[in-house]
């Protein structure tokens, strides 16, 4: 890289360094203190015994605990280590950045005068729906071939200790009735166990931390390479504007290389006059769920071939959907 | 490797990502960076990192227990992915590098790249219309302050979204305005070379997501000598004519003398 390119390279990474790195503390804070406070099978008291109706409330807990999506993946990785179903966990991963009063009052708020309802409307409904249809899909497959093999050894381990712990007690399922073994809420932690919980508490984040913060830097440097160089695109995108098929791509492309938050990206997709409504909206719901640091963060939890299915799925989805919301906007 | 170590390691990533926050907050230069709104989260970002990594780092040999029954089995709290090593080394060196690179500002070739010679705003950027100030003479003028020579003191943003407005054009058109902004070459349409260009960054998060927000000054005669890139303060007289089948905002200027760099990046100034 030449001077201007090291400059042009250094401010961007920096700034969306900055952007980024609160959330994830916060999220590997959570992560942490669940890690070792949350007891086993406690989210699981959460959520109907039903698995749809699970899938499709894990979908809504975004509401209550508003994360963007970089904040997500260390919890969700935590919730599945702690029995979270996995169709649950990536509902919740894919639409808690999504559905959530901090990015519907970003996505009001910057399409005021652009039917801000509306878009903040159907950008939340596609959002939950596409995530909703993931989870169902999700829960009908094999675990081994969706969760990264380290975190998938942590699961079994802890299966076949629970049963071991379980096995012939009195030969009935436990799984949400205890906590196996951990005896949080029986016997005195006293002053020393808590001091000796909070130190391994923030031990759990920061390893969380550095897991995710490696992978979030390979992610920002390479977005920071194209947002720098973004000119030949940019006139490519122009090009598009006007074609209902490719327009609604050429965004999901473009919110897939920025990286934006989804607490912000509203506000790059209401200044992109030239494109239709339906495009915007491909770019608000396919951004949060697939992007290139989430490329990265993404393989923390899951297989790399699972991750490419997700983001060839979902591609074609929400191209699919906007395309029809648009085609459903112009009957109208 | 032993667990004291990989903490000590991990302890000072995170260390070093505070370092990196907390003085770019406390030096200011975060203003380069982050909107206004993403300013304080940096500094919570930063003193929360530097808690954690100064927490972790002087408890790094003390024996914690989780509070959990292992069996006696090791345990994976702590446990990575990745060698302690490359990870230190994966999230310092880019920052570091970042840290001797920086400028604080993008090269000319990128903010050519990021609209500085694109052409203004069509009308229809209502988002940006709803921002502006009401649309009569009267609640212009007094919500804009006059200089003691009867200039009104706009920001640039306002004029360059004007392009966008019909009903502000109307007002604003044959209007003797002062703003500021940092001076460029003109490229485009400018045969005769009497023309420069101003324009200011515009952040909705961070300056990655930033736009260049440009009017064109026509001096009518050779510009004046002032410092490329420079922040100037200009006065005179606001058009809009058509050029190249587009609107473009451009300012007439009755007098132009470099400026103080403002303290704040600030785009909407009333």
């Amino acid at each position: 890289m030449n001077g201007d390119a090291q400059q042009d390279f250094a401010l961007a990474f920096l700034s969306i360094l900055f952007e980024g790195a609160p959330f994830i503390l916060l999220g590997t804070l959570i992560s942490g203190f669940i890690d070792i406070y949350l007891p086993k099978g406690a989210m699981d008291r959460f959520l109907p015994k039903n698995n749809t109706l699970a899938v499709m409330t894990a979908g809504l807990l975004g509401a209550i605990f508003p994360v963007c999506e970089c904040a997500v993946v260390p919890v969700i990785r935590r919730l599945v280590g702690k029995g979270l179903p996995m169709s649950c966990a990536l509902t919740y991963m894919l639409a808690a950045p999504i559905v959530n009063p901090i990015t519907a009052l970003s996505t009001w708020k910057a399409f005021q005068g652009q039917a801000p309802w509306m878009m903040t409307g159907g950008r939340m409904l596609l959002g939950y729906l596409v995530a909703v249809g993931v989870g169902l899909v999700v829960a009908r497959i094999s675990l081994r071939k969706v969760l990264k093999q380290s975190l998938l050894e942590k699961i079994e381990s802890a299966a076949d200790k629970e049963n071991e712990e379980c096995g012939g007690c009195c030969g009935h399922d436990h799984s949400h009735d205890h906590d196996h073994g951990h005896s949080h809420e029986h016997h005195d932690h006293g002053k020393n166990d808590d001091d000796g919980r909070l130190i391994a508490a923030m031990r759990s984040a920061q390893k969380d931390f550095v897991d995710v913060g490696v992978y979030f830097t390979i992610g920002v440097a390479i977005t920071a390479l194209f947002n720098t160089g973004i000119a030949p695109g940019a006139m490519w995108l122009d090009g598009l504007a006007g074609n209902p098929v490719a327009a609604p791509a050429a965004l999901m492309a473009l919110a897939f290389i920025l990286s934006l938050c989804s607490t912000s990206d509203a506000f790059i997709a209401a200044t992109l006059a030239k494109f239709t409504w339906g495009a915007k909206l491909a770019f608000l719901v396919f951004g949060p769920m697939l992007d290139v640091k989430l490329i990265f963060l993404y393989q923390t939890v899951l297989k790399r071939k699972f991750i490419v299915a997700l983001g060839v799925s979902l591609f074609v989805v929400i191209w699919l959907a906007s395309m029809a919301a648009q085609a459903w906007l112009i009957e109208m | 490797m032993k667990p004291e170590l990989r903490r000590i390691l991990f302890s000072l990533a995170v260390i070093l990502w505070a370092a990196c926050l907390l003085y770019f907050y406390g030096s200011g230069r975060i203003v380069k960076y982050l909107a206004p709104d993403f300013r304080p989260i940096a500094l919570a970002g930063g003193l929360g990192l530097a808690v954690m990594g100064l927490f972790n780092l002087l408890t790094a040999f003390r024996q914690a227990d989780c509070g959990h029954d292992h069996g006696g089995e090791e345990h994976d709290h702590e446990g990575g992915d990745m060698n302690p090593w490359s990870a230190l080394a994966l999230m310092t060196l880019p920052v570091a590098l970042s840290m001797a690179w920086t400028k604080d500002g993008f090269s000319a070739a990128t903010l050519a790249r990021k609209g500085l010679y694109d052409e203004a705003p069509s009308a229809s950027a209502p988002f940006f219309a709803s921002v502006l100030p009401p649309l009569t003479m009267e609640e212009i003028e007094s919500s804009h302050r006059r200089t003691t020579d009867g200039y009104l003191e706009f920001s640039l943003m306002e004029l360059f979204f004007a392009t966008g407005d019909r009903e502000l054009q109307g007002l604003l058109g044959g209007l003797e305005v002062e703003t500021e902004g940092r001076i460029v070459e003109e490229k485009v349409r400018n045969e005769s070379g009497t023309r420069m260009r101003l324009y200011r960054m515009f952040m909705t998060c961070c300056v990655a997501d930033s736009r260049a927000i440009p009017i064109v000054l026509e001096f009518g005669s050779e510009p004046p000598m002032l410092p490329e890139n420079g922040w100037v303060k200009v006065a005179g007289t606001m058009t809009f004519p058509e050029e190249g089948g587009t609107l473009q905002a451009v300012l007439n200027v009755d007098r132009a003398t470099a400026a103080e760099v403002p303290p704040e990046e600030k785009f909407l100034l009333r």
